[in-house]
């Protein structure tokens, strides 16, 4: 039986899509939400490390599996290799009901005015696509205030003199800091940086029906085993079916947009979760699919008006993928500052966001969530044994002694760095796979050393006896904050999407997930793409309300 | 590891098991003498040589080692498993680790002391013998493979049929079950 028309079909249950099927849903919009993945949940999970979303050395409990999923890496002299998704190159964020928004940390940082408009303030750099936003903060500071309020942010920003102007607080208190974020704090604080508790996507107090966070260990990775931990999964997308107009379809894998003979789009083709081959017929698209599936959904979706792929006229599907440029320094204590109260991430400084001479950009410096014993294995310091007896010996000192600073760096994106579809790799259900290749720009290495040396001042004020910093490689990044792949702007030959995500030259095509950002900021990005899934949908329904129907 | 701890009713099974093989005679392991799993993609002799390196990799001190804490078990159900596609190289290497060390020391590698096997671990994990390869795979990458996998063995989930009981949990002093805590309280 063909399945009936409806108002709107959602691609991807994460971060954007879920917030835009609540809105859309509530405002009386018929939806189908479609999630290539199930439901993850702490009962089956549960406590398992080696297949956690933060190490997977076995592979990634909150998908996508190793049968049926692979990609294509590129390294840096154009050699291919087939990569499953627990493999780093893999740049996977995860494929359930909420996406990463179930097993994240949960940092919830709005980025800062600098961060939308880092051409005016910092001028071109070479090598790099780097441009402002066709939005700025106060554009979007409604929908960050939404997205806290909706989804439960514990947070005050009373204690960063650097945060960006709000008009409402957060809708929880703080965090108070465990043993090590204590010394952190204090020692911020001797050495004139101005530390405060790191805004959580988590209940400081009992927040939607749900309890207050019980400080686990294993917090990032993992489903919280009572629901104190917000994502899209328990708040927005529970809403959302409530209504009786969104229509949740798991472990359907969406394969191409349909486009008609007149060049709009009349919905998706998708294989079922028993892979038989459906459509989808609806008057919106909006491609909520991560960074990286968004866009090769795009260039799978090749048509007469759009030979190179949906919205690709000029080639700008794809292109500027960007991370974060992770770096920092790690130390070594010689008395315990463990005391097991997670998730361990709390304490951070926004210092050196901008603002830094001779720096472009730059990155808040958080210390770091508990590293498990398995992966604490490969966190000892550099010159030291990594098996055998004191590697053992080490492994039960260090744990409880070691703490670790990092900052997410603004990267430059770069024309370079992007997602292709592959010629001749196909997954499971025979749809060309997406090939990743790129590189860091020197710049990004730059800004990493300086923020490294902020965060080994700051380890060293704590006490640490030894201190090592982190540097990373110049590969491309994605992953965990895989962004910037269709971004937004007001020229169409420059971008891929409006600002208000509607991908130019198609009326009713929208994005709404990380490929947006023009820039990744200076912090996580989880908060900015929830607000702007309000910011999407919000277009989408005062549209609605005045008539539009989108040409269905 | 040494005959001495395993009955000889024991021992005359597991040679009947072994038998055809050139390199296993005389050794054994001390859990045999204990009831355990059968190995799913391990041979007993395979088992042995990971046992082995298990307890170089973590060694037994006041805390059980490698062997004892179920790293081989882990292995073994991991080949048929996530790791699948490790189990070639482990049926390649692990026969030749263990056979080259008769060049260096005279002895395969399970019977070399323990200080013996430490050094030629060492020397393996440095690069020394990486002027042969064992079939398509590299001495000192297969090290590498087998480090990874001991310490997922030892530190993660016992799901995985490793670390036995939580014992490297209770090595590092963590609660296997996470009482509900709160920053700040002791
Ligand atoms: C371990 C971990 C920790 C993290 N910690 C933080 C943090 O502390 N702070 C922070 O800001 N961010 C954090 N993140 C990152 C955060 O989760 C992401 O930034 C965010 O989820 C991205 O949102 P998105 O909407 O762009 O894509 P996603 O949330 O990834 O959503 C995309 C969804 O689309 C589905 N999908 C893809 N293709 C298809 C298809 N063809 N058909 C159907 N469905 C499809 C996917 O399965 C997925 O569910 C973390 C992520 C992880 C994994």
């Amino acid at each position: 039986m063909a399945n009936t028309k409806v108002d709107a079909i959602i691609v991807g249950s994460g971060a954007g899509g879920g917030v835009v099927a609540k809105e859309l849903a509530v405002a009386g919009l018929s939806v189908v939400l479609f999630e290539r993945g199930g439901w993850a949940r702490y009962s089956e999970h549960r406590d398992d490390e080696l297949t956690a979303q933060r190490s997977f050395p076995l592979h990634c409990y909150f998908g996508p599996d190793n049968e049926r999923y692979r990609r294509v890496a590129v390294d840096h002299d154009g050699n291919e290799r087939i990569v499953l998704p627990n493999d780093w190159a893999y740049h996977n964020n995860a494929a359930c009901v909420g996406s990463g928004t179930v097993c994240y940390g949960g940092m919830a940082w709005r980025f800062m005015e600098e961060d939308f408009k880092m051409k005016t303030v910092y001028g071109s750099v070479e090598g790099s696509t780097l441009d402002d936003w066709p939005i700025s903060y106060h554009d979007l500071e409604p929908y960050y205030e939404k997205a806290e309020w909706e989804i439960g942010v514990a947070g005050n920003d009373s204690l960063n003199p650097f945060a960006p102007p709000r008009k409402r607080p957060h809708p929880m208190p703080a965090f108070e800091h465990n043993k090590e974020g204590r010394i952190l704090e204090n020692a911020a604080r001797e050495i004139g940086y101005h530390p405060f508790s790191i805004p959580m996507l988590r209940n400081s107090i009992p927040y939607g029906d749900r309890p207050e966070c019980i400080h686990v260990r294993n917090c990032v990775g993992f489903v919280c085993p009572v629901g104190a931990k917000n994502g899209t999964h328990n708040t927005v997308i529970p809403t959302a079916i409530r209504s009786g107009n969104c229509e949740l379809r798991t472990d359907c894998q969406v394969t191409e947009i349909l486009i008609n003979d007149r060049g709009r789009v009349t919905g998706v083709s998708y294989f079922d979760q028993n892979d038989q081959k459906k459509e989808q017929h609806a008057r919106i698209v909006i491609l909520a699919a991560s960074a990286t599936e968004t866009p090769r959904l795009m260039l799978n979706s090749a048509s007469r008006f759009f030979p190179d792929g949906i919205g690709n006229r000029n080639d700008w599907v794809g292109r500027n993928l960007q991370g974060h440029a992770y770096c920092g320094a790690d130390g070594l204590f010689d008395k315990d500052i463990y005391d097991d109260v997670g998730p361990g991430a709390s304490v951070a400084v926004s210092d050196f966001a901008h603002n830094n001479p001779g720096v472009i950009g730059g990155a808040v410096l958080c210390n770091e969530f508990i590293r498990l014993p398995y992966a604490f294995t490969g966190a000892h310091p550099p010159n030291t044994p990594s098996w055998g007896k004191e590697h053992k010996k080490n492994q039960r000192t260090y744990f409880h002694r070691t703490a670790s600073l990092r900052g997410p760096v603004q990267e430059m994106p770069n024309f370079e760095s992007r997602v292709e579809v592959s010629q001749n790799v196909r997954d499971h259900w025979g749809v060309p796979v997406a090939k990743i290749s790129g590189f860091k720009l020197d710049e990004d290495i730059r800004t990493a050393h300086f923020i490294a040396d902020k965060a080994e001042k700051w380890m060293e004020a704590a006490g640490a006896v030894k201190i090592w910093r982190n540097i990373p490689d110049t590969g491309v990044s994605g992953s965990q904050h895989q962004s910037g792949t269709c971004r937004m702007g007001n020229d169409p030959k420059t971008s891929v999407t409006d600002k208000y995500g509607r991908v130019h030259d198609i009326d009713n095509l929208f994005i709404a997930d990380g490929s947006l950002h023009v820039t990744n900021g200076a912090f996580n990005p989880v908060l900015t793409i929830m607000a702007l899934g309000y910011w999407v949908s919000d277009y989408i329904i005062k549209e609605w309300e005045h008539g539009n129907r989108f040409g269905g | 590891m040494s005959t001495g701890d395993v009955s000889r009713r024991d021992f005359l099974k597991l040679s009947a098991i072994w038998a055809g093989s050139a390199w296993i005679v005389g050794f054994t392991t001390a859990s045999s003498s204990n009831h355990r799993e059968p190995y799913r993609t391990l041979t007993d002799e395979e088992a042995a040589i990971i046992d082995a390196l298990a307890d170089q990799i973590i060694p037994p001190d006041e805390y059980p080692g490698g062997k004892d804490a179920g790293v081989t078990h882990f292995v073994d159900q991991q080949l048929g498993g996530y790791l699948k596609g490790f189990a070639s190289e482990y049926k390649t290497c692990l026969p030749a680790l263990n056979n080259d060390a008769e060049s260096r020391f005279g002895k395969p590698f399970i019977h070399l002391d323990e200080r013996e096997q430490y050094s030629y671990l060492s020397e393996l994990e440095s690069g020394q013998f990486d002027n042969t390869s064992w079939g398509p795979y590299r001495p000192s990458s297969f090290f590498n493979i087998v480090r990874h996998h001991c310490m997922m063995g030892f530190y993660g989930s016992p799901v995985h049929g490793g670390n036995k009981e939580y014992i490297s949990y209770q090595m590092l002093g963590l609660s296997v079950v996470q009482e509900p805590k709160r920053p700040g309280a002791p």
